[in-house]
Formats: C-alpha cells, sequence, structure tokens
C-alpha cells in the first residue's frame, strides 16, 4: 500500500493530463468516429510525456528547482512571459472545464442542475488547495481516480471482435467511419497535446518539490512517471475502445458525459456505472485540484514569489490568491451558461505555443553539469528527446491551420 | 544604469562602424569579500553579430549536449565575442569601443569548483 500511495504524484498527474474532461470526452469522441486508428498518438504522447516528466522531476530531485523557474532563468523575461501566457490559459480554460466537469459529473450520479454544483464544486477546490495536505490530497484523488480502471475492465466485458480492434490500432479505418484526413490529423494532434500538455510537467515538478524529494527519490520519480503515465495512456485508450465498441456502429454521436458512460452500463450494469461515475468525479476534481496549483505555480514561479502547499498560506500569501482569483474566474465563464466541454476546444492554439517554450529549457537544464552534477541525461534521452523536440515543433505549426480548415474538427 | 539599458545596444569600433549587438554582460567575483561571496565586478560585454538572441547556457565549455543542440547554438551565435569593460570608451545610444580594443573568446571555461 505504502507503495502504491508512493506513486499517486504521477497518477494523479497523468489524470490531469490523459483523463480530464475534455479528453474523457474527446477519447469518446475519437472512438465513436475513428475507432482505434488514432490509438498509436497516445502511444507516441505518452513515451513523450514519459521522457520529459522524467527530466523535469529529476531535476526538481537534484537541483530543488520546479520546472517554471527554470523556464524563467533560462528563457528570459520575454520568451518565457510568451510561455507564461500560452500556459496560463491553457491552465485557466482547462479549469474551468474541470469546475464544470466536476458539476456535470455529480449532475449525473444526482439529477441536480450542473449550475447548482458549479460554485460547490469550486468552493470545494479552494477548499483542499487552502487547507489540505499535498500529500493527502494527491494519494485520495489518485487512489479515487483509479476507479476509472473500469473502463479497461469494460472493453473485455463487451466481448468485442479482438480483430477488429487490432487491426484498427495498426491504421485499418472501420468500415463505418467516413472521415477526411484533415480532421484525422487534427484529433491526432489535440491528442498528443493533451497528453504531452504542459501543465503537467509544471504541476509533477511542483509536487515533487513540495513532496521534498532529494537525489534518494530519483528512483521513485522514474517510478511514478513510468506506472502513471502509461496508465493513464491505456485508460484513454480503453475509453476510445469503450466508444468503439457501443457507439461507433450504431452511429452515436458523442457530445457530452454522459455518452462516454453508456458503454459501461451496457458492460457492467448499475455497479459499474456507479464506479464510473465516481471516477468521473475523481478524475475532474483531480485535474481541477491540478491546473489549480498549477496556475499558482506557474505564475509564482516566474515572478519569484513564495509558493508552495508547504508554507502556510499566509507565508504563500500571493500564490494562493492567484488560485483564488483562477477558481473566480473560471466560475464566471461558466455562469454565462458556456459548455464546458467546449471551452477547452481552444486550448490547442494555446498548447502550440507553450508546448516548445516549455519542453526544450527542459531538456537543456536536464542537461546542464552545474544544475545535475552527474544525474545529467544520458545519450539515449537526448537522442529521443531532440526526435521528440522535432515532433512538438512540427505538431505546434500544424495545430493552428489544422484548426481552421477543419472547424475545430466538426 | 541597469542592465536593461544596455542590452540589445548596437555596438560600434572606435570608427563608426557597427561590429553587433550587445545581448550580455560578464561579472568576475573577485570585488570586496562579502559575507558568502565576493562583491562582482563587471569584467565586459558580449557582443554578437547575427543575433539578439542569449546562449541559453551555452556559452560554457563544460555544457555541450545535447550535442545537435549545442552544435546549432554554437552556429547561431558565430563571431560573438567578448570586450572587456575598459576597452569601452563611451555609452550613449550605442556602445563605442576603444581602437584598441580586443576580440576575446565568449566561452567560459570549465567551472573549477
Amino acid at each position: 500500500m505504502k507503495k502504491l500511495l508512493g506513486l499517486a504524484l504521477g497518477i494523479l498527474t497523468a489524470i490531469g493530463g490523459f483523463l480530464d474532461i475534455g479528453d474523457l470526452v474527446t477519447n469518446g469522441v475519437v472512438g465513436s468516429r475513428f475507432g482505434l486508428t488514432l490509438g498509436w498518438v497516445v502511444l507516441v504522447g505518452v513515451v513523450g510525456i514519459c521522457l520529459f516528466a522524467q527530466m523535469s522531476g529529476r531535476v526538481a530531485a537534484v537541483s530543488g528547482r520546479a520546472t517554471f523557474e527554470i523556464i524563467r532563468e533560462r528563457l528570459g523575461a520575454r520568451a518565457s512571459m510568451a510561455n507564461l501566457g500560452a500556459s496560463f490559459i491553457v491552465n485557466l480554460m482547462t479549469l474551468t472545464a474541470e469546475i464544470g466537469g466536476i458539476a456535470l459529473s455529480l449532475q449525473l450520479a444526482s439529477s441536480i442542475s450542473p449550475m447548482l454544483w458549479m460554485p460547490v464544486a469550486a468552493v470545494a477546490v479552494w477548499i483542499v488547495v487552502w487547507r489540505v495536505k499535498f500529500s493527502i490530497m494527491e494519494n485520495v484523488t489518485g487512489l479515487l481516480g483509479l476507479t476509472l480502471i473500469v473502463f479497461a475492465v469494460a472493453v473485455f466485458l463487451l466481448h468485442p471482435n479482438w480483430l477488429d480492434l487490432g487491426s484498427q490500432l495498426l491504421g485499418q479505418a472501420p468500415k463505418q467511419s467516413s472521415e477526411s484526413p484533415a480532421t484525422y490529423w487534427y484529433y491526432a494532434i489535440a491528442l498528443f497535446g493533451a497528453a504531452m500538455t504542459p501543465y503537467e510537467v509544471f504541476f509533477f515538478s511542483s509536487g515533487a518539490v513540495e513532496e521534498k524529494w532529494t537525489v534518494k527519490d530519483l528512483a521513485q520519480s522514474r517510478m511514478n512517471v513510468l506506472v502513471g503515465f502509461p496508465l493513464g495512456g491505456i485508460l484513454s485508450i480503453a475509453i476510445a475502445a469503450c466508444a468503439t465498441i457501443v457507439l461507433l456502429p450504431k452511429n452515436i454521436a458523442v457530445t457530452s458525459l454522459s455518452e462516454i458512460a453508456l458503454p459501461i452500463a451496457q458492460a457492467g450494469g448499475k455497479i459499474a456505472l456507479i464506479i464510473v461515475l465516481l471516477g468521473f468525479v475523481a478524475a475532474t476534481f483531480g485535474a481541477a485540484l491540478e491546473t489549480t496549483l498549477s496556475s499558482g505555480y506557474t505564475l509564482a514561479q516566474y515572478f519569484g514569489w513564495s509558493w508552495g502547499k508547504f508554507r502556510r498560506p499566509a507565508r504563500a500569501a500571493r500564490f494562493h490568491l492567484t488560485m483564488i482569483i483562477a477558481l473566480i474566474i473560471g466560475l464566471a465563464v461558466l455562469a454565462t451558461g458556456v459548455d464546458p466541454i467546449a471551452v477547452t476546444e481552444f486550448s490547442v492554439v494555446f498548447s502550440a505555443i507553450a508546448l516548445p517554450l516549455t519542453y526544450l529549457p527542459i531538456l537543456i537544464v536536464a542537461n546542464d553539469p552545474q544544475y545535475m552534477g552527474k544525474f545529467v541525461n544520458g545519450k539515449a534521452t537526448n537522442f529521443f528527446g531532440m526526435i521528440y523536440l522535432v515532433i512538438i515543433l512540427v505538431a505546434s505549426l500544424a495545430a493552428i491551420p489544422l484548426m481552421i480548415v477543419t472547424g475545430a474538427g466538426a | 544604469m541597469i542592465l536593461s539599458d544596455l542590452i540589445h545596444k548596437k555596438v560600434l569600433d572606435a570608427e563608426g562602424t557597427v561590429v553587433g549587438n550587445l545581448v550580455d554582460v560578464r561579472f568576475v567575483i573577485d570585488g570586496a569579500p562579502g559575507q558568502l561571496l565576493a562583491s562582482a565586478r563587471l569584467h565586459g560585454i558580449i557582443v554578437s553579430r547575427g543575433t539578439a538572441s542569449t546562449f541559453l547556457g551555452y556559452e560554457r565549455n563544460s555544457a555541450n549536449s545535447p550535442f545537435i543542440l549545442a552544435k546549432f547554438l554554437e552556429w547561431r551565435h558565430r563571431g560573438s565575442f567578448l570586450v572587456r569593460w575598459r576597452d569601452i570608451a563611451m555609452i550613449d545610444d550605442a556602445v563605442h569601443l576603444r581602437a584598441s580594443f580586443q576580440r576575446l573568446s565568449p566561452n567560459l571555461p570549465q567551472n573549477r569548483s
């Protein structure tokens, strides 16, 4: 049990990246429209985030510095301000969506209008951020988020045609699917961007500082990365698979969270549905915590304010104030009645700016012997790091044109 | 004078020809002893010909990986040089160097600590 709890940071970080409300729905949309033909993108994304999260965790453990401090130091004020601007907007949009997502999940469980749940959700997130110890927060949300494994179980309970699923994974488009290449690649980039969202490394490295990791914890950092992110990837493919098996043949379009839960209800009945609803609430709540804290971390680390939950709120006043303001803005946006899931749609654009400006400094500092001593990157890590830098750059450049051409994947 | 006043200024030699842009300054820690460290003394300025971007830490001889990135930044900053503070004649809208200034290597030698 203790070992499992030691992995909570990685699991919570991965839930925020792969299974937040936007991704839950996107995975369902992808599964119901493209089958599993985009499965390879998740694989590419998982390897990429493992590579860079491992670097950022190692830098944090060895030097005690979180990722945005490194970005601010290496890129200088102007370029890191561009990153801060883009990352903060992605953060804020995701945070807004998550508060809405908690409300939508609670609506599925209670039939009470999401508008009434939203303030409750925001206050609950704030109380946890303000009062609860970091380790308790990550353990509870990380463990409860594991209930989403029910999606992986459901794939087996649905007795799919494994041959079909397998050939889709290898790129064979399903018979019922008729999508244009531009739409296909738009979703490919959206999935890749979701897997590598910058707030994951901000949260993971800052979490490592909160947990006071040192050189002794490098093995734990590696385990966190190697368990958390692949688990997130597998679950996101499982969600797509459930949609492929049940929704695709019947031409059911995914537009909201309830359609994502349909295959689960079909596979496991009432009990599975209860578990998945719990999972939805835990995952969106976890993602809300991750993005709220990330907004505080990035701003405080850029401006050099004192930050961290290990300090009492009075000792990190601006850090806490940032998060309160972020939550209020999120609530205000939701009060306009906007669809929470649609809010995340445009985050792809800002991710395109933030991704290269986040991962380049991590790669550079992970190679800096003055910071890292003998724990600098090995040759293989650098080789793949450079390849991923190119992939990230290409995806960034292609994101905005593809978004315009496809009308955001419509 | 603060650093922002200097950064991105044009650098001219004694005849008034542009030799590049000021992209960085370099300090040495050998001044009067302080509590933790000796106080810093301005040693010189880094002049770059082509680019206004920074070295991202690759001015140090010890930083050389990832190989491709290091080579790329070296190429971006080819022709950059260090000018000692005492070789600067005047600073107004631009930095004017004395006729006798020397182009020194901008690389930082291996950290001895």
